[in-house]
């Protein structure tokens, strides 16, 4: 299953989680709301207390009761940490011709300052970033996506969109796979020996994967036709009911957050 | 240096470009617009992806069996956009594929293909987020494949070679999503004294470094990738109606 053990960014990894994960008995639309609510809930906050609250619950959550190693945990944190360094040094840096700010560096005949609202602001909206992204991975590290796309189709999406959403999902790691293997041959071959050669593999197996995908989309379409398909697909979902102590859980949570936030705003 | 050192190094570099996993494709992060900012580009995106919607309810109708086909399509660009791409520096970036979408599929296709992707983006790889979603599919899914469209047709009509024109519709494409993501961001947080103009160019300072390259290694292995289609795969340009048209 999880071949090589310490790569975290592909694909397979979340979805491994999601299907492994101690909530994936939760109900997948209860899940989605108390996700996406505490999402709003960080968001409109905006408060450096309540963003620490999220980051701590989620993670109290995902970790405990939902049964994923520390290790990898933070390992998914660290995805976005590019992202957050590079904006966040943007944000909390100004750049200007003559010295201002608290803190000034010139360069070339540049200054670059900062300040200390302006720190404080770069700092708690990567907070706030953070809690929110804690608030996502909730859903998507314990919840299969195609339970996340039967959620959409429940809000009346259009039928187009909710069916492409199911064959892609199922087409990604059809591709993935094969592209696996293409690039297994390529690398045992000496395809990534140097930037050109890898350049040259890497488009050959970009256009390969795109003639192979197409070729076995119609015997995908044959297939499903063989199956009865009549242009709407359903799958047999597993029952999860909603429990009385999953409601109780989400109310404590938000409740905590609104008293951190009222308490914050009047302090 | 003493093999301790070299051990210690080596993993002090591991562990600077180990973590940087999503260099490339510039996903605003969840969490980082006000929930104003959400709303707006949402809504934004709204009549493109309603205009999507219609042209492939109109291809389906036309024929059926194109589901899987446009399905595939969708699952080609994620995957496209997952892989780690040769790249000149050590950290590890990935394309963004939809120049070589918009070029394939048309760029209304693109946008429903590619909000799709981006949901599975964040769900799957925690790339960009949910409530991030608006103005990521604006500059990832419209504006970068509409340009490079226009691009890649003004080249026709000029009778530029036709690798030359996939080339700057993708390195093109690909510079405009860059340019749109760094405006959004900057409308977002304007700089306390210099307000937006000076956060915009901010923005697109610092991440210029990681998307110029970026940019010209995506117009390189598009052109790349479009001749091994062209050279192998006929009948699919054809059944994808690029053929058709740039006939």
């Amino acid at each position: 299953m999880m071949k090589k053990k310490h790569t975290h960014t592909g694909a397979h990894s979340i979805d491994y989680f999601a299907y492994a994960s101690g909530l994936n008995g939760w109900n997948a639309a209860f899940k989605t709301v108390f996700s996406m609510g505490s999402l709003i809930l960080c968001i409109t906050a905006d408060h450096i207390f309540v963003s620490l609250f999220f980051i701590l619950a989620m993670s109290v959550l995902i970790i405990i009761p939902g049964k994923l190693p520390v290790h990898d945990y933070l390992a998914l944190l660290c995805i976005p940490v590019f992202f957050m360094l590079m904006s966040g040094i943007t944000i909390a840096f100004d750049i200007s011709l003559a010295a201002r700010g608290d803190y000034c560096w010139k360069i070339g005949c540049f200054f670059f300052s900062v300040t200390h609202a302006s720190l404080w602001y770069a700092l708690s909206l990567t907070l706030r970033a953070l809690g929110a992204v804690s608030a996502m991975y909730l859903l998507t590290l314990t919840t299969p996506a195609c339970e996340i796309v039967s959620v959409l189709r429940r809000l009346h999406l259009p039928k187009i969109f909710i069916e492409l959403m199911y064959l892609i999902y199922r087409f990604i790691f059809i591709l993935l796979d094969a592209h696996g293997r293409m690039r297994e041959a390529a690398a045992s071959r000496l395809g990534f020996r140097d930037f050109r050669t890898s350049c040259r593999s890497f488009g050959g197996i970009a256009g390969n994967l795109l003639i192979c995908s197409m070729r076995r989309a119609r015997v995908y379409y044959d297939a499903m036709l063989s199956r009865c398909y009549d242009g709407d697909m359903r799958f047999l979902e597993p029952k999860k009911t909603v429990r009385s102590r999953h409601i109780l859980l989400a109310g404590a949570v938000w409740l905590a957050a609104l008293l951190i936030w009222l308490a914050g705003k009047g302090g | 240096m003493t093999r301790k050192k070299i051990v210690g190094l080596s993993v002090a570099f591991a562990l600077l470009f180990g973590t940087v996993p999503a260099a490339g494709a510039m996903h605003i992060m969840e969490g980082y617009l006000p929930g104003g900012m959400c709303l707006l580009w949402g809504a934004v995106c709204l009549p493109f992806l309603i205009y999507g919607l219609f042209v492939l309810k109109k291809t389906l109708a036309h024929d059926r069996r194109s589901i899987t086909l446009i399905a595939m399509a969708g699952a080609f660009i994620f995957v496209i956009s997952s892989l780690k791409i040769p790249s000149v520096t050590a950290s590890c970036s990935h394309m963004t594929g939809t120049g070589l979408g918009a070029i394939l599929f048309g760029p209304s296709a693109v946008s429903v293909l590619g909000i799709i992707v981006l949901i599975f983006q964040a769900i799957l790889l925690a790339h960009g987020g949910l409530t991030s979603l608006g103005a990521n599919t604006f500059s990832m899914a419209i504006a970068g494949p509409f340009v490079s469209f226009a691009i890649f047709k003004a080249c026709q009509k000029l009778k530029i070679n036709k690798m030359v024109a996939v080339f700057l519709a993708a390195s093109l494409g690909d510079l405009f999503t860059y340019c749109v993501t760094a405006v959004q961001l900057a409308v977002a947080h304007p700089s306390p004294d210099g307000g937006i103009g000076l956060a915009a160019a901010k923005f697109l300072g610092v991440f210029a470094p990681t998307q110029v390259p970026l940019a010209v290694v995506e117009g390189i292995l598009t052109v790349v990738i479009m001749i091994a289609l062209e050279s192998y795969a006929r009948p699919e340009l054809k059944a994808i109606g690029f053929e058709r048209e740039a006939a």
